[in-house]
């Protein structure tokens, strides 16, 4: 794919007007998924949408969150298929499936070493993963796996916190702090930082003062520790008190468009890069104002072996203007605010 | 709450085992005196508290008895009842226990965890009037409880329950199948279950703009008062008659107005309408239009009816619609899931007999617009008064 080949050499972030040929780009994408899935095309058709290249991005049709788990949407051979991603829901809730190819895949893999290299930090570091040992050589695995799996390009030594057990193995982490006196990176999800690093670890078996200097990445939401009542702000001084840890980062990515993902700058917003971008629509589908709370469209050029280049999320976020913030040059700045509630509808069943 | 304790809300002392005859006038009095505390403890006016406290007037009681007992026959009790009452409903406990009541028996009443204003009105209610003198001999016979998670509790309860009112849908009920009762346990599921509309399309273009808009407001309490998802709320529009295109483009357009107009729902509803139509384009194939009229009010147009139509349960103001000239094309679309059938446009002497004559597996209420969320005493099939009473045979 010509159009692709460009856009890989652009840069994470670029000063000058970007829009223009992300325009161009997500046009050529939504062209592309039309010709290869059937599914796809039916999608469109319903919605009377004619793709050509001249679409605003606000007028890119979006696919649910959801059709990932109800349908196989795939815009290659299925015999091409090199790994399969699931969400990480629970048994009871049918799971995504994000079918990738081989190029798919690698250029996930780049863009997200584009992104990391200019947002934390310029080279790999040592780095402890608050989780277990997974196998990486399965066709399929979850979302947590894969954002491990991703992360851990970034790493020149890894540590498990966990044994396979899920018991904080001292023993290997001891091991891991004498040798990598200098910084290293931390990451995990933001549930497992908090129940591991935060709840659960014995302060006194370790030396506290070797994480000072080390930058925590987070992400994955807060939805299993909802019951902790934290904010963004407890989580970051609870890690800041225990640990001495200044330099917290949160990153904002779904499964569905991993590799072009948000990490959280300075200033605490989540900023689109070139591969990316993002609406608020509100109960209307319509998009919303900078400084309107809505549901989250998220826009990515990675997309090529399934059609989630433009998919419309259950998250609500919310577009910022802050004139302060110069991180990463102009352009959107947004925060997320949580999940759409499910429980709130009457009726007779038991929910 | 702690995940083991339980709750008492009326009837922490409670015996039990008490049984009377089905309307005792003990009961009507205290249904009564209720339907008045009510009335005063309601202060902010719930609209289904009002409704609750109308069903339990005097008046209202002495009509079911004379239409659902028959006095010349000696019946009782079945003894204690469980109910195991819904989460999203606030009243519909309260609706359980007035059928245990009524039928003559002792009440074991399981309300959801969710801590809604009208439940505590109601059982504010109930306790004021349980306080009095002449109403003591039922302090034994009411029983509200509230846990979660506790298969203990459940267990205990299933054993010393002569009949279980399993409100909740498909899943409960299985749920609470596992859980072993006394021999003679008769329990009443109350299943999953979906329902459909019929209009005659020349009577209801003959309508004047003042009757129409009182029938689609009918329409809208039938469905959007329960977020459509009560089993009893149209998820399909059966339309039948010569001037069907007509009578749809009317129809739908005023209900939009008054939809956008009144109907609030949280943001989630958007989403859940929107995947849904998403995934009925990509799935199905007996479609023929979509109109999405708001975010509140999708229709989609099936081709034909037959043996490939599919009903599922919708919720949010989400439609089917067919058309048919064939009544009899009801069986297509009939099995033991589908519940109520609200109509307009026909007399219920030409249903009496339709119905009569069709052997329709499904199907347990049939009722004019308006009424699909009236709970009666023949209700999902059953006739409540009869199944949670036994009769003395005497010849």
């Amino acid at each position: 794919m010509k159009f692709l080949n460009e856009i890989m050499k652009s840069e994470a972030y670029s000063l000058n007007d970007n829009k223009i040929s992300f325009q161009r780009y997500i046009n050529q994408l939504t062209v592309y998924h039309y010709k290869r899935s059937n599914l796809y095309k039916k999608f469109l058709n319903s919605l009377k949408y004619k793709p050509n290249n001249d679409y605003q991005i606000h007028e890119l049709p979006f696919l649910p969150v959801r059709s990932f788990k109800q349908f196989d949407l795939l815009s290659v051979n299925k015999r091409d298929i090199y790994k399969t991603l699931h969400s990480s829901g629970t048994t009871s809730n049918l799971l995504s499936k994000i079918y990738l190819d081989k190029a798919n895949a690698l250029n996930q893999i780049n863009v997200l070493k584009k992104i990391f290299f200019k947002t934390v930090v310029e080279n790999k570091l040592p780095m402890i993963i608050i989780d277990k040992k997974n196998n990486f050589d399965q066709n399929s695995y979850n979302a947590t796996i894969a954002a491990i799996r991703g992360f851990s390009i970034f790493a020149n030594d890894i540590v498990y916190l966990l044994d396979q057990n899920n018991n904080i193995n001292y023993q290997e982490l001891n091991k891991f702090l004498s040798k990598n006196k200098n910084r290293f990176i931390i990451f995990g999800l933001t549930s497992n930082i908090y129940l591991n690093l935060i709840e659960k670890i014995d302060k006194n078996k370790i030396d506290k003062k070797k994480f000072e200097n080390s930058i925590l990445i987070h992400g994955g939401g807060w939805k299993k520790i909802l019951d902790k009542k934290l904010n963004h702000n407890d989580f970051n001084s609870l890690l800041s008190k225990n640990f001495g840890i200044q330099r917290v980062i949160n990153y904002y990515g779904l499964v569905e468009q991993i590799g072009s993902i948000f990490f959280e700058c300075k200033c605490g917003y989540f900023i689109p890069s070139n591969f990316s971008d993002i609406i608020i629509r509100d109960e209307n589908l319509k998009v919303c104002e900078t400084g309107e709370k809505g549901m989250v469209q998220l826009l990515s050029l990675l997309p090529t072996s399934y059609p989630g280049h433009s998919i419309l999320t259950e998250d609500i976020g919310e577009i910022i203007n802050d004139e302060k913030c110069r991180c990463y040059g102009d352009g959107k700045r947004f925060i997320i605010h949580g999940r759409l509630k499910s429980a709130e509808i009457r009726g007779c069943s038991n929910v | 709450m702690n995940k083991n304790s339980i709750n008492y809300l009326v009837g922490k002392n409670a015996k039990l085992n008490k049984i009377l005859s089905p309307f005792s006038q003990i009961i009507v009095f205290f249904l009564d005196d209720l339907s008045k505390t009510l009335k005063i403890i309601n202060k902010k006016k719930h609209s289904d508290i009002e409704a609750l406290s109308f069903f339990c007037r005097k008046n209202n009681i002495e009509k079911l008895k004379n239409n659902h007992f028959d006095s010349k026959v000696i019946r009782f009790g079945l003894g204690n009842l469980f109910h195991i009452t819904p989460s999203n409903m606030p009243t519909n406990f309260a609706y359980s226990l007035i059928f245990g009541l009524l039928g003559g028996n002792s009440n074991i009443i399981k309300v959801p965890s969710n801590d809604f204003q009208e439940m505590k009105i109601i059982c504010k209610s109930i306790n004021v009037v349980l306080k009095k003198k002449k109403f003591i001999q039922l302090r034994d016979m009411i029983m509200i409880v509230k846990y979660t998670q506790n298969d203990e509790l459940t267990k205990n309860f299933s054993q010393i329950c002569d009949g279980r009112l399993i409100w909740g849908g498909d899943e409960t009920v299985k749920n609470l199948k596992k859980f072993s009762t006394k021999v003679k346990n008769i329990d009443i599921p109350f299943s999953d279950r979906y329902s459909i509309c019929l209009i005659n399309s020349e009577k209801f273009l003959k309508l004047n703009k003042f009757n129409s808009n009182i029938l689609i407001s009918k329409f809208y309490n039938d469905t959007y008062e329960a977020d459509q998802n009560a089993c009893s709320s149209p998820h399909l529009i059966l339309w039948s008659g010569k001037t069907i295109l007509k009578a749809k483009k009317k129809f739908w357009s005023l209900l939009n107005n008054l939809v956008v107009k009144k109907y609030n729902p949280p943001l989630i509803s958007s989403v859940d309408n929107y995947s849904k139509f998403v995934e009925d384009t990509l799935s199905k194939k007996n479609i023929s239009s979509f109109s999405k009229y708001n975010k509140s009010l999708y229709v989609i147009s099936l081709k034909k009816i037959n043996k490939e139509n599919f009903i599922s349960k919708t919720k949010w103001g989400y439609f089917y619609e067919l058309h048919t000239n064939n009544l009899t094309d009801l069986k297509y679309i009939t099995n033991r899931s589908l519940q109520t059938i609200t109509y307009f446009g026909f007399s219920k002497n030409f249903l009496k007999s339709f119905f009569s004559k069709n052997n329709f597996n499904g199907i347990d209420r049939v009722v004019p617009i308006g009424q699909a969320l009236n709970i009666n005493l023949i209700w999902d099939g059953y006739d409540i008064i009869k199944t949670l009473s036994r009769e003395i045979d005497i010849r």
